[in-house]
């Protein structure tokens, strides 16, 4: 079967989807599921009175069965108790959906369990909060910064002077080049900010969750040309002679994936 | 003529109508087996090489240096394999692209389990081969390079020549995959001293099922499938006579027709990349700027994921692809887009047009007439487009 043979209903949620949006307020709880970097990332957001689910949301950036199985969960669930809708699965959304292409029934079929967040994270007194994501990493402090030094990273000595680099003094050397800069605080962040003048392939990675407060040094750069990943760290630089690509962790989703870049900056 | 928006050539190509008709009697009437000595024998004989000449001539290319396979796939992996089995001797490293298509890679892979290594010489962010990397990556028991011409997938074109010449003269082979350059841009092994080149009967209105790979005179290789004997030895299986007779006359028509229809693809692609940046915010061009194919324009749109894109298009009756991991078999993004340095989630954003024979400047209207909106409701489903994006 063809990763995108879905039936009619399946279709028709992609097309319409029901109950796409946010809600706000103290009664509000959200669940999370998901990352961009797997493709599927979905948001859940409950109002609940007197222990029923009376209004449902949801946005969702992913494939076609994504938007389609969010759309089922918030249709599903929407009236139900909280037991109740603990109880609703993967396989009942698939099943109110007349079936998914089997190789979509993991990967993008994660409504129901955005949903079951939601529930825990209002059981667990978290209304109205940003939610936590489903793995969380525990080497981290309140402030978001590392609590203990950054481990180190394979390659990085090796390839020292060859691609990567301890601290920037003459900016020129980045241009055109790809060049990832390593979360060490606002200094670094002040050197991506920068070097986006002179290139236009700038990635910061932090191991930090996305600021939520304007007065994080990462804030401004949300509104720059810089790539952010947060929740990800580096563990690897690579190459022959000089440096053609980095491994990444990442930290949500416990796996290790490739990044092709020609520059690393790891301030001291 | 497709009913359709049909703008995925890269993914298949009608038959011309014209190649159809040269074939016809070779299913029916004319159906003799080349290595028959009798008169239906000499006459497939005949056509035969008569074909290899026809194709040979559109890459400037003698006529004993083609021999045919039953496509691409084959041809790769009987220039690499067939290559490094037979030169085992003098060496045990290969240099391929990052950017090359998957299944480049997979031969590579395989070799490697044969005990040969394999490096990667890694592209730019158009996903353009560095010589000066590429000349750092040879050893001295290097003993093929191969690098496709150009990429099916993001359309940049590789510097061949300048390849060529870092090789020229150090005892080592180049192979390229030309399946996505043929018939869009000029390739003429005389000028460019290619060793082995990929060829694909359909990438040029030929039929489907049957390629060619050039060898060049003393360059020598190894079969890998033992048979009867056929094409030098190097391909055995009895020819197949209607696509091979196809495939050179599709060769001709192209040879003769390619100057006027490059320039007419690329009229199209220049007004849909125009078109596309200009009207939707936040869209990216992956590929080269210039050094590209003329027929291939390739978008990356933010905070949008490409099946949805691609499943949105289809409702609207326009067929085109996107390297999207949730599209594919393996659920991994293009890997010629992150060898290219994109995060993954950019990745999973793109979407692929390439034009040909039927396409019309209609067909760029159209495009442009829906793909703003489709864009604008996928964004405000998803959490990943915020407001400040907006403005």
């Amino acid at each position: 079967m063809k990763s995108t043979s879905y039936s009619e209903k399946t279709l028709d949620h992609f097309r319409n989807p029901r109950n796409v949006g946010i809600l706000e307020g103290p009664d509000v709880a959200v669940g999370k599921v998901g990352n961009p970097v797997c493709g599927d990332l979905m948001y859940i957001y409950i109002r609940v009175s007197d222990d029923r689910i009376v209004d449902i949301k949801f946005q969702t950036f992913g494939c076609g069965s994504a938007v389609a199985t969010s759309s089922m969960t918030t249709e599903l669930v929407k009236g139900m108790t909280l037991d109740e809708a603990m109880k609703v699965t993967r396989n009942d959304v698939a099943d109110a959906l007349e079936g998914l292409p089997p190789i979509k029934m993991h990967c993008s079929n994660l409504a129901a369990d955005a949903l079951h967040d939601a529930i825990k994270s209002l059981r667990e007194g978290r209304r109205g909060e940003t939610p936590e994501p489903l793995k969380v990493c525990e080497v981290r402090s309140s402030c978001g910064l590392p609590v203990t030094k950054p481990p180190a990273i394979e390659g990085a000595e090796v390839l020292l002077g060859k691609g990567v680099y301890r601290r920037v003094e003459e900016p020129k050397a980045f241009v055109d080049k790809r060049v990832l800069i390593v979360d060490r605080g606002k200094p670094s962040v002040d050197v991506a900010l920068d070097l986006t003048k002179h290139t236009g392939m700038v990635i910061f990675m932090s191991s930090t969750k996305e600021p939520s407060s304007k007065d994080d040094p990462r804030a401004p750069l949300k509104r720059s040309d810089v790539k952010v990943i947060y929740e990800a760290e580096l563990i690897a630089v690579l190459g022959e002679g000089e440096v053609e690509k980095v491994r990444v962790h990442d930290l949500n989703e416990n796996e290790d994936y490739e990044l092709f870049i020609d520059a690393v900056v790891i301030l001291e | 003529m497709p009913a359709q928006v049909y703008l995925d050539y890269q993914s298949s190509k009608p038959v011309d109508p014209r190649v159809v008709d040269a074939m016809r009697p070779w299913f029916t009437e004319r159906f003799g087996n080349p290595s028959s000595l009798h008169l239906d024998g000499d006459e497939a004989t005949d056509a035969l090489e008569r074909s290899r000449e026809k194709v040979a001539q559109f890459i400037g290319a003698n006529k004993d240096d083609i021999i045919f396979t039953s496509g691409a796939t084959e041809s790769n992996n009987l220039a690499i394999i067939g290559y490094v089995t037979r030169n085992r001797k003098r060496g045990d490293h290969i240099v391929i692209a990052e950017s090359e298509h998957i299944s480049v890679h997979n031969i590579a892979k395989a070799i490697e389990k044969q005990g040969f290594k394999v490096s990667k010489v890694g592209v730019d962010q158009y996903g353009r081969v560095s010589v000066e990397k590429l000349r750092k990556k040879i050893i001295d028991t290097t003993i093929l390079v191969s690098i496709g011409w150009a990429s099916s997938e993001i359309g940049t074109v590789q510097p061949m020549q300048e390849i060529a010449d870092v090789l020229h003269g150090r005892g080592i082979a180049l192979h390229s995959d030309a399946v996505a350059a043929e018939g869009l841009v000029p390739i003429d092994v005389r000028k460019v001293p290619i060793d082995l080149l990929t060829l694909s009967a359909n990438d040029i209105y030929g039929p489907k099922g049957l390629g060619a790979l050039y060898i060049r005179r003393n360059v020598n290789i190894a079969p890998i499938m033992p048979g009867g004997g056929q094409e030098r030895g190097l391909r055995s299986g009895t020819e197949d006579m209607p696509a091979i007779v196809g495939m050179a006359a599709a060769a001709d028509i192209m040879a003769s027709e390619m100057p006027a229809e490059v320039l007419r693809l690329a009229h199209c692609r220049d007004r849909l990349i125009e078109g596309v940046l200009g009207r939707i915010p936040k869209s990216h061009l992956n590929g080269h700027p210039r050094e590209r194919l003329p027929n291939n324009a390739h978008f990356r749109f933010d905070a949008i994921e490409g099946e949805s894109l691609l499943l949105s298009l289809k409702d609207k009756g326009i067929a085109v692809s996107t390297g999207s991991a949730c599209s594919s078999k393996t659920l991994e993004p293009s890997h010629t887009l992150i060898s290219c340095g994109l995060l993954h989630e950019e990745a999973h954003g793109s979407l692929e047009f390439t034009f040909g024979m039927w396409s019309r400047p209609i067909d760029v209207d159209r495009v442009l007439e829906v793909l703003p909106g489709i864009v604008e409701r996928l964004r405000s489903l998803s959490p990943l487009y915020e407001k400040e994006v907006k403005a």
